[in-house]
């Protein structure tokens, strides 16, 4: 399955309509700004695309996917918001972004009349995690901030594991 | 307007809500208690805060509910789904924050004196009502604190 995703001609920040993406994962719904979303394909549609990376430190990140001479990493949604194990099925390419993220299904795209943000209150990680929060059909939904999946840092190691592999790969044909 | 809301909007100097957060009565300084708000839908999602349970809608805004379970054991007051609206200091800023309660407030007046050296870091002091000395909340202390905050808080709670 591939949906592809027109970017916003005019991004919205804000209190202000935007356009989200609203995903699942263990049960939980997410939202995703739409124009920060580039493409959504299954799993079993890039399996062939997708390589696994070694990298203990960040285990969340299993995979990397190389799309259109990009290489992104696939951050398995789950993990990274400390939710019980599911069955990811697809894929959310982002754009701009080296990320990639496991969800497990995609309920629908919806307007959304803006985003509250997260009060201050929440002091944790989450605040990295989410822009804010919508409220749409009487339920308060997290809207995710993609520059929150992945620090400058956990690029710079994930980089350099990606480096090591393919040399090793590189190695391995060599002597092949 | 229910005349709870009515008693904290004449609420002055010295008046606290009295309420009952599991198997304990405290208090709030009046001035600071916003509303008492009907059972409104607790809105849960992944978030790395201590002693947040979630959030509820209240009037167009987005307002976060502690969970004072942890802290004030018993029974989980979330089962009772009323929420006390209070304002809360977070930092430098002011935010509102919701309490969950099982609804039976009342207004009390007395003068608040300061906490024994014993005291949880929750307690701001304790008032006399009748011949209860009853602990007035400090908000803001569950707004700041983080795992070892609530830790600490659940130590000084056992020890008493």
């Amino acid at each position: 399955m591939t949906i592809a995703i027109k970017p916003a001609s005019n991004p919205r920040r804000g209190r202000h309509k935007e356009t989200v993406v609203l995903f699942i994962v263990a049960n939980q719904m997410f939202a995703v700004a739409a124009d920060s979303v580039h493409e959504i394909r299954s799993t079993d549609s890039i399996a062939g695309a997708a390589n696994e990376i070694d990298n203990p430190e960040l285990p969340k990140v299993r995979h990397t996917l190389d799309r259109s001479g990009r290489t992104y990493y696939v951050v398995n949604a789950g993990m990274h918001f400390g939710l019980p194990v599911s069955r990811p099925a697809l894929v959310l390419i982002l754009r701009q972004f080296r990320a990639a993220l496991l969800v497990d299904r995609i309920d629908r795209m919806a307007e959304i009349p803006g985003v509250y943000p997260l009060p201050l209150a929440f002091t944790g990680d989450e605040r990295r995690w989410y822009r804010g929060l919508a409220y749409l059909d009487d339920s308060v939904i997290p809207v995710i901030e993609p520059k929150g999946l992945l620090t400058p840092q956990d690029f710079q190691r994930l980089d350099r594991a990606h480096r090591e592999a393919q040399r090793r790969e590189s190695e391995a044909a060599v002597q092949a | 307007m229910s005349s709870i809301d009515a008693a904290i909007a004449n609420a002055k100097e010295n008046s606290f809500v009295l309420l009952q957060i599991g198997h304990r009565r405290v208090a709030l300084p009046a001035a600071q208690v916003v509303e008492l708000a009907p059972p409104v839908r607790l809105h849960t999602f992944p978030h790395a805060t201590s002693l947040l349970a979630g959030v509820i809608v209240r009037r167009g805004r987005v307002v976060p509910v502690v969970d004072t379970e942890p802290v004030l054991g018993g029974k989980s007051p979330l089962s009772h789904r009323f929420y006390l609206i209070a304002n809360r200091r977070v930092g430098n800023e002011s935010e509102l924050g919701a309490i969950p309660v099982n609804g039976e407030c009342e207004l009390a007046s007395g003068e608040m004196q300061p906490p024994g050296m014993d005291r949880p870091a929750y307690v701001a002091g304790t008032i006399s009502v009748g011949d209860d000395s009853i602990d007035v909340l400090n908000l803001d202390v569950f707004s700041t604190a983080n795992s070892a905050a609530a830790n600490e808080m659940h130590k000084a709670e056992a020890r008493q």
